[in-house]
């Protein structure tokens, strides 16, 4: 987990006084929104518009003096929230199974290592619909490069529920899939 | 089982206090178990990772696939309303034979001088109020017009609804030239 992207508590008087903050949080911030969108079961398009709508909001928040100390954890929270406004089909989408999409797998290999590659995510893949929806989505957050504490913020945890959450999830992907 | 096999997710993510990361990184070099663990560990850690952005990639990529027949077939239209429009519209008009009535109403009423044998009766063409060029001669004196078609657009025809601002309102000229090229755009209120 990379802990180089964001420093945790970002002066917000100084966001507030410069849309070039903003700008700078955007280029940052808005690839790791968008993989953990499309990874909560929304579509590339659903996923766009609520990474506009989140720092929209964060302009907004911004406007009206309002405070936050963890801005990365914020938008991550505001996304996730609009994210679970949009996705009626939320668990539907999710489950759906991956393994169709993944025939772009490893052009250049051998055909033989696109069948283990593939079979690999594909266990992957069912032993994540195996996991716990707070699971998921702690493994999500922490693979987007939130800290402990933030991933709490975003989902409503202790530090200590998501260190807990991560490890058994870990730990079952690890038993299920043998990798 | 190691007591810091619990501390080892944790220490890879970072997430332990200096002194305890340290306690961590000192057992591990010393213990097998725990090695092979953070190995694992790390591993899932890093197919996950993989699995998300191969997640992202496959959504995108169909997402795109999606469309691209959509927007070629747009596109082809497009293409082929510019270049059939013109040449229907304004193109020159088809010459036409004169009506087959015409010649046999001529043969009925008009009567004939004795003719000679080897000679063709004279055609006698119906009188028409305005006298004008027949469609053999316009058609050989027609000459391309400048501007092939003129369309004009409004603009709530161009935007959607509410997306212009109140009391505002214009309509756009286009006008297209017979090669399909476009060859004026005006705005006029």
């Amino acid at each position: 987990m990379s802990d180089d992207s964001l420093p945790l508590a970002l002066p917000l008087l100084r966001l507030a006084s410069g849309s070039s903050e903003v700008t700078t949080l955007y280029r940052e911030l808005r690839k790791p929104l968008l993989r953990y969108l499309v990874c909560l079961g929304l579509s590339s398009d659903e996923a766009q518009d609520v990474v506009q709508d989140a720092f929209l909001s964060l302009q907004r928040h911004l406007a009206l003096d309002g405070t936050q100390e963890n801005i990365r954890a914020w938008l991550f929270r505001v996304a996730h929230n609009q994210a679970r406004n949009r996705q009626s089909s939320y668990h539907r989408r999710f489950s759906e199974p991956l393994e169709s999409q993944m025939d772009f797998l490893a052009d250049d290999a051998t055909p033989e290592q696109r069948v283990l590659e593939k079979e690999k995510f594909r266990r992957l893949a069912a032993a994540i619909r195996l996991l716990t929806e707070s699971e998921r989505e702690c493994l999500l957050l922490r693979a987007g490069g939130l800290r402990y504490r933030e991933i709490g913020e975003v989902l409503g945890m202790a530090v200590s529920t998501v260190g807990d959450t991560v490890e058994r999830a870990i730990k079952k992907l690890a038993e299920k899939c043998n990798v | 089982m190691c007591d810091v096999q619990a501390k080892l997710i944790p220490w890879l993510d970072r997430e332990l206090s200096p002194g305890e990361a340290a306690a961590v990184d000192r057992h591990v070099k010393g213990c097998q178990e725990c090695r092979d663990q953070l190995a694992t560990y790390k591993q899932v850690s890093e197919t996950i990772d993989i699995y998300y952005d191969v997640v992202v990639a496959a959504k995108t990529r169909r997402h795109v696939s999606h469309w691209v027949p959509v927007l070629a077939s747009a596109v082809m239209t497009a293409v082929a309303m510019f270049l059939v429009l013109p040449q229907r519209g304004v193109g020159p008009p088809p010459v036409l034979a004169p009506p087959a009535a015409v010649t046999s109403a001529s043969a009925i009423s008009v009567p004939l001088p004795a003719p000679h044998p080897a000679e063709p009766a004279p055609r006698k063409m119906i009188r028409r109020r305005h006298a004008g060029p027949t469609l053999r001669e316009r058609a050989v004196k027609w000459q391309p017009s400048e501007t092939a078609v003129q369309i004009a657009i409004p603009a709530d025809a161009m935007f959607p609804p509410g997306a212009m601002p109140q009391g505002m309102n214009f309509i756009a000229e286009l006008s297209i030239a017979p090669d399909g090229s476009v060859q004026q755009v005006r705005l006029r209120e």
